[in-house]
């Protein structure tokens, strides 16, 4: 599903250029957990965002679903987004003026989903994620692992093939990171693939597979033993 | 994909006015600088629609139909022999209307060149504007009688010593309220009869803004039989006619000097004037008013729109991470540059509608100071509006683009 080959990215600081992926390739097939670690700075995120689709690399090839995502369009790539790809953030980043079900509602309003469609979609895709009567809060009225949730509700409401998510328990308790990791192990189960950046190492152990970064290179990749899927 | 387009559309709208909503205070800041344009706007386009209403007005209380035909005198030419008389005599009249098809009525106008006669009565005096004038000449001024009569065919044959009077002249030679037919008003050596009194004309602005000695309420009529046996003369210096209707009045003046200079052996030459030359000299100021009044509405608009500009990008940059958002979730640059060009046109069009709202205010304003009622230009209304949204677009289309061009994954990471 995933093929990423020879990856380089440089970041202009200053008068300084950092490289901060060096010849990275990954491949991650349909239906995996995969967690991506790293200490900070050793181009975790960037891998992430280059695998969603929201940066491109400076030479290398990508390939997703057997699409040439290297050199694709802006627009090209925010169809892509749209369709093939759910976004789960670290600060969440719902637009806090609008209420829940709207936040839900806008990957399919990008998508062209007629209003009554979208709405009932948008419950739907509520009720999954546990906030079924919270529809109508904005997410300032909501605690930060509900925020997420709607966030995960936002991700999945247009139905893609991968969820993308950079450190989505870095800004929430044991208790709803948890809740939050269980939610991405019922994605998993429902045939969802999963790409998940995060630096706690209990975290990760939600996932299948744990992908070690460390400056700008892939040090390890390995099959997670301690392995907390609950598949059914 | 056409469906698509009004969804987005639609969405994008609402979204707009959410945004804004939460920023009132900035929202009406913002906004002055298009109001005030659009206040302006409608404020120039009011006086300048009213003026015009009534200027026409005006005309039609002289009548619309009404032509003057006089000699021309070669002032201009001091080497040329000038030849005596007015070129239009009392013969002359006699083919009038009947050879002329686009003409009405006609009525001689004798004058004298010391515009404002003295006048008597018991010890009270005026200066009058004394005309001699035939029996049509009050129904093509389109005056009225409030008193008396109008002349007949016998006082010009016979040169009776009648008139018929302004009300201003009655005010001041016999006082306001009497009666004054039948009274007798000293000429000279010559004793008027009044006969009648002439409506009051209230509507003058063309004797205030030209003839500054011409009062038309002050206006003594004769015979012009009698006024022309007083100067010595068989001359008619003005002939005054109504046309059949307003589109002929041209048509009407050729009929006229063509017979003229026929008779005449052309002789002479003739001036003629109509209500046009009133019309085009008064839409030409209109047009210079307006244009002064609509250069000073632009650059207030010019003003709004770099304030509309300002908030733009000052809500971009607020902004840039929900941009990021919105550009994760699949949004085209398209969407983007729609949701922040519409959310200028819909805070302009706030402005531009206040700004109307201020402007038929100020209409009724002007029109209760004026004492003009003035109305109010909705066609200018509209327009106000229209241009508002152009310039709201024009204005949020530089932020919208910055808006637009930023990579998401930068304006996801901006705190």
């Amino acid at each position: 599903m995933i093929q990423l080959h020879n990856v380089y990215k440089a970041y202009q600081r200053g008068c300084l250029s950092v490289q901060v992926l060096r010849n990275v390739s990954v491949s991650i097939k349909k239906g995996e957990f995969v967690a991506i670690m790293g200490p900070s700075g050793s181009g975790k995120s960037t891998l992430l965002n280059i695998l969603g689709c929201l940066d491109t690399a400076d030479s290398g090839s990508y390939l997703l679903n057997n699409e040439v995502i290297q050199g694709a369009s802006e627009d090209s790539l925010a169809a892509i987004r749209n369709h093939w790809l759910g976004f789960v953030f670290q600060s969440f980043n719902l637009i806090p003026r609008i209420d829940a079900r709207h936040n839900v509602e806008l990957p399919m309003v990008y998508a062209g989903v007629l209003p009554a469609v979208r709405r009932q979609r948008a419950l739907a895709a509520l009720k999954i994620v546990g906030l079924a009567n919270r529809d109508k809060h904005i997410p300032a009225h909501l605690s930060g692992g509900q925020q997420q949730r709607v966030a995960i509700a936002r991700a999945i409401v247009n139905d893609p093939e991968i969820i993308i998510a950079d450190e989505p328990t870095g800004a929430l308790d044991s208790q709803a990171s948890h809740e939050i990791m269980h939610l991405f192990q019922q994605l998993q189960v429902s045939g969802k693939t999963i790409i998940m950046v995060t630096h706690e190492d209990e975290i990760a152990t939600f996932a299948q597979r744990i992908i070690r970064v460390n400056d700008g290179e892939v040090d390890s990749d390995i099959h997670n033993d301690q392995d907390k899927n609950v598949k059914k | 994909m056409n469906t698509l387009h009004v969804n987005i559309f639609h969405d994008v709208l609402l979204q707009a006015i959410s945004s804004l909503k939460e920023n009132k205070l900035r929202t009406m800041l913002s906004v002055i600088g298009i109001t005030i344009g659009i206040c302006a706007v409608m404020v120039v386009g009011t006086v300048s629609q009213g003026m015009k209403k009534y200027i026409y007005q005006e005309l039609e209380t002289y009548g619309l139909e009404t032509l003057w035909i006089y000699r021309k005198w070669k002032d201009d030419n001091p080497f040329q022999v000038v030849r005596q008389g007015s070129g239009i005599n009392n013969d002359d009249l006699e083919f009038m209307p009947s050879c002329c098809a686009s003409v009405k009525q006609v009525t001689p106008v004798v004058y004298s060149y010391r515009n404002r006669v003295p006048l008597h009565s018991k010890g009270n005096f005026t200066n009058a504007n004394l005309e001699g004038v035939g029996i049509a000449y009050v129904d093509i001024n389109n005056d009225a009688l409030s008193l008396g009569r109008n002349f007949r065919q016998g006082d010009m044959q016979r040169r009776n010593p009648v008139a018929i009077i302004g009300s201003k002249i009655r005010d001041k030679l016999f006082g306001a309220h009497t009666n004054p037919i039948e009274k007798i008003i000293r000429w000279g050596d010559i004793r008027l009869t009044v006969i009648g009194v002439l409506n009051i004309k209230d509507r003058d602005i063309l004797s205030q803004l030209g003839k500054s000695d011409y009062d038309v309420n002050q206006r003594v009529l004769i015979p012009y039989t009698l006024y022309q046996q007083q100067l010595g003369s068989k001359d008619i210096h003005t002939l005054q006619a109504e046309a059949v209707s307003v589109e002929v009045t041209s048509k009407a003046l050729s009929e006229l000097t063509a017979l003229l200079k026929r008779r005449h052996n052309y002789h002479y030459e003739y001036v003629t004037e109509s209500m046009d030359i009133w019309i085009a000299t008064a839409e030409d100021l209109l047009q210079k008013i307006s244009f002064i009044g609509l250069l000073a509405a632009l650059i207030s608009l010019l003003v709004g729109g770099i304030g509309i500009m300002n908030i733009m990008s000052t809500s971009v940059v607020e902004r840039t991470r929900e941009i990021g958002i919105r550009k994760a979730l699949g949004a085209y640059r398209r969407d983007i540059l729609l949701q922040f060009m519409l959310e200028a046109a819909v805070i302009s069009v706030i402005g531009g509608v206040l700004g109307m709202l201020l402007g038929i205010i100020a209409g009724f304003g002007i029109s209760y100071l004026s004492g003009y009622d003035l109305g109010i230009s909705w066609s200018t209304a509209f327009l106000a509006v229209l241009v508002s949204i152009v310039v709201g677009m024009l204005s949020g289309y530089y932020p919208a683009y910055r808006a637009a061009s930023l990579k998401p994954v930068d304006a996801l990471r901006y705190e």
